[in-house]
């Protein structure tokens, strides 16, 4: 705080400005805006952590340098052996010609000097057994056509040892067959795959599933939300005994965490000891306990009245704060003019409540779009993905799956569909929205 | 409208409050049940009221353990996400900046991102950086989830204060920092701390970030402590409702305080002055 207190002699109010307003600038950028356009770049490719060659987002052919020099290494000394295995002329002469492929290749291959250097480097981490955890050496980029060349030849190698260990039925022959098999996966392909995802994606049923979840659980719940909001809204909104108490009720379910929320439900809703269940069997409004949990339709229910559980509170105090804004003098006016409390509502209420309602609305929808807390704790997505939301199948295929690249392309739809959402809203709402803040 | 307030009002607010309540209500009822009882009736209230469901949950999960990481990354993040917000949102509304109307609306925008579509390259950034299993790691995410949310809300409350002030203060020879810092953030002090209380509400709800880079158990936020006591074999409802009970009980404390503060910071943005 001194320090930026000297500074400010010399900052006019102007720089001043800017300096406060940059902080959180570079944070929005780094962790909300960067990230955003990564999980675009990601979608495409074929990236996936948990399998080696492709745990790299890759716009050209690479080299793994790692595993290919330590392949390569055996493999010379492997082939120098096999022609002592065998007094067949043929079969040392194929020996030979395969030798003597890999070996061309290779020196092509350290003909680049860059890729010499990182393979002598690379020798030395070996000798030393230190693995090489820097990925700028670990891989290097190479011609596309040499690759392909390469690891087609290494193939046909390893078949033809392979064809050779079963005439002769020397294991040796296929030990080193499978060496150059293994070799050649080495040698990877680039994964970028560009718009390919997405076109996968718009022919996946379960893709095209969870869309429809998302959608119907947040049409359903946010009306239904909006309309007993309002009701709650309309009954509280004048003086009586006990407000505090009502307005502490009211915020409780919003401030605990979701994941508590549907822990909870989770238990009310239970086949076996859910007393919401039970209840809800015994007055016949759903044909069983078990129902609720076990049922595709029974799922989205559960879902939902847990949702509107959790928020209709909040929507309720938006709207009663947007109530209070109206002057009753209009409402006085209206009873003088002899209009009955109905006209009234339609009339003087919503007109007025609209800004409030819309801006609700808005926060709410986004929320329910983005749904994952309550339906990842409290059924999985399941039974048999009847309550999966965009979000978790997005999340399953990321981090269950480690499947980055097909991962992004769904967290980017989501992203898509989000914008699209608050694109509309911020139409009708009008810029108003924005300049609020500012004025 | 009808201000009148009759049996009838009183009768929908109770059923309302009653609907609202009862799930806590029955998860409390449960949670002193002897285990044998919860599965075998729907009887509401027990015979045999025990402690024993409390005793579990604090033994076989690190329950305490969860609160403190919870209240330590919200502490953190509101303490910075405020300080980093106060100066943005000062600048936003007092200072003669241009592009106030962009940077509000790339912080609106910003906060209505599905934070699915940022969480794959945080989780590499937070694994590149080392910070997997620790407070930074979920710190640094919070600040940003939370920043748009505190700018927006301190926006409103920055603006409230009379213009005139700053002049004042400007006559009298403070700098514009100064201004700041000796005016108008202690006039705001109130603001501040219902956007402190927002804020941390939450950090401590959040789920997905922490599921996702704090997956060692000690790391473990109450969300998704919470949430692993269920495992794939058994539910033991015993355990859950009685954790419930405790880490429900702080923020039923933090409401009944704060709770004319949390709703003036929840409507702030929402309705017109």
């Amino acid at each position: 705080m001194k320090k930026r207190d000297r500074r400010s002699f010399q900052l006019s109010e102007k720089q001043l400005g800017y300096a406060m307003v940059l902080p959180s600038l570079i944070l929005i950028f780094a962790v909300v805006l960067w990230p955003v356009a990564q999980s675009f770049y990601n979608s495409l490719f074929d990236y996936r952590l948990n399998d080696p060659t492709r745990s790299q987002r890759m716009l050209s052919s690479n080299i793994d340098l790692e595993r290919y020099v330590d392949n390569y290494f055996y493999i010379n000394s492997q082939l120098n052996n096999l022609s002592n295995e065998t007094d067949d002329a043929d079969i040392q002469q194929s020996i030979r010609t395969i030798h003597e492929g890999v070996e061309e290749h290779h020196s092509e291959l350290i003909s680049d000097e860059e890729i010499n250097s990182k393979v002598e480097q690379i020798d030395e981490l070996l000798m030393s057994f230190t693995p090489v955890r820097d990925s700028e050496l670990k891989y290097a980029k190479i011609d596309n056509d040499f690759a392909e060349d390469y690891r087609q030849d290494l193939l046909s190698y390893s078949e033809e040892l392979s064809a050779i260990a079963e005439s002769s039925g020397n294991e040796k022959f296929q030990q080193t067959a499978d060496l150059l098999h293994t070799t050649s996966g080495n040698i990877l392909e680039s994964n970028f795959v560009g718009f390919s995802n997405y076109v996968d994606y718009l022919k996946d049923a379960r893709m095209w599933g969870s869309l429809w979840n998302t959608t119907f659980f947040t049409v359903v719940s946010v009306s239904l939300e909006l309309a007993i909001g309002l009701g709650v809204a309309l009954l509280i909104n004048r003086a009586f005994k006990g407000r505090g108490l009502v307005r502490t009720s009211i915020l409780v379910p919003w401030a605990i965490p979701t994941a508590v929320a549907a822990m909870m439900w989770g238990f009310l809703y239970d086949g076996q000891s859910g007393i919401v269940a039970h209840y809800l069997s015994v007055l016949n409004i759903i044909p069983g306990a078990s129902w609720l949990l076990s049922t595709s339709s029974g799922g989205m229910f559960s879902i939902i009245l847990a949702d509107v559980w959790k928020t209709t509170p909040y929507m309720a105090l938006l709207l009663l704060a947007g109530l209070q804004t109206i002057p009753n003098s209009l409402y006085e006016a209206a009873n003088v003019d002899g209009a009955n409390k109905w006209q009234q509502f339609w009339k003087i209420t919503l007109p007025l409540l609209k800004p409030a309602i819309l801006v609700a609305l808005l926060f709410r929808t986004l929320d329910a779009f983005r749904v994952f807390d309550l339906i990842y704790v409290l059924t999985g997505g399941g039974p048999a993905n009847a309550t999966e939301s965009i979000s978790v199948y997005a999340y399953k295929t990321l981090f269950a799956q480690q499947n980055f690249g097909e991962g992004s392309t769904l967290s980017v739809i989501v992203f898509i569909c989000v914008a699209i959402i608050s694109f509309a809203y911020v139409k009708i709402i009008g810029s108003d929205l924005f300049d609020r803040g500012a004025k | 409208m009808n201000k009148r307030t009759g049996f009838g009002f009183y009768f929908f607010l109770i059923i309302f409050v009653f609907i609202v309540m009862f799930p806590f209500f029955w998860v409390f009822l449960t949670s002193i049940k002897p285990v044998g009882e919860i599965f075998s009736s729907y009887k509401w209230f027990t015979t045999n009221p025990t402690l024993d469901s409390y005793e579990a949950a604090l033994t076989n999960r690190p329950l305490l353990r969860y609160m403190l990481n919870s209240f330590v990354v919200s502490g953190v993040t509101t303490v910075l996400a405020l300080t980093f917000a106060s100066f943005t949102a000062y600048a936003v509304t007092r200072l003669p900046i241009k592009g106030k109307g962009l940077i509000l609306g790339l912080v609106l925008a910003s906060s209505m991102f599905p934070q699915i579509a940022i969480i794959s390259p945080i989780f590499n950034l937070v694994t590149d950086l080392g910070l997997r299993d620790s407070y930074p790691g979920l710190v640094l995410p919070y600040i940003t989830i939370t920043l748009p949310l505190a700018i927006w809300i301190l926006s409103t409350f920055f603006k409230r204060i009379p213009f005139e002030l700053d002049e004042s203060a400007k006559l009298d020879g403070a700098t514009p920092f100064q201004t700041f810092r000796k005016v108008i953030f202690p006039l705001a002090a109130p603001g501040v701390f219902t956007t402190g209380i927002l804020v941390f509400i939450a950090a401590w709800n959040e789920y997905l970030f922490a599921l996702t880079i704090n997956s060692d158990d000690r790391w473990r936020t109450i969300p998704v402590g919470i949430s692993m006591y269920q495992s794939q074999y058994s539910i033991p409802w015993g355990d859950i409702t009685a954790a419930t009970v405790i880490v429900t009980i702080p923020i039923v404390i933090l409401v009944l305080i704060f709770q004319r503060r949390i709703v003036s910071g929840l409507t702030s943005g929402s309705v017109k002055e």
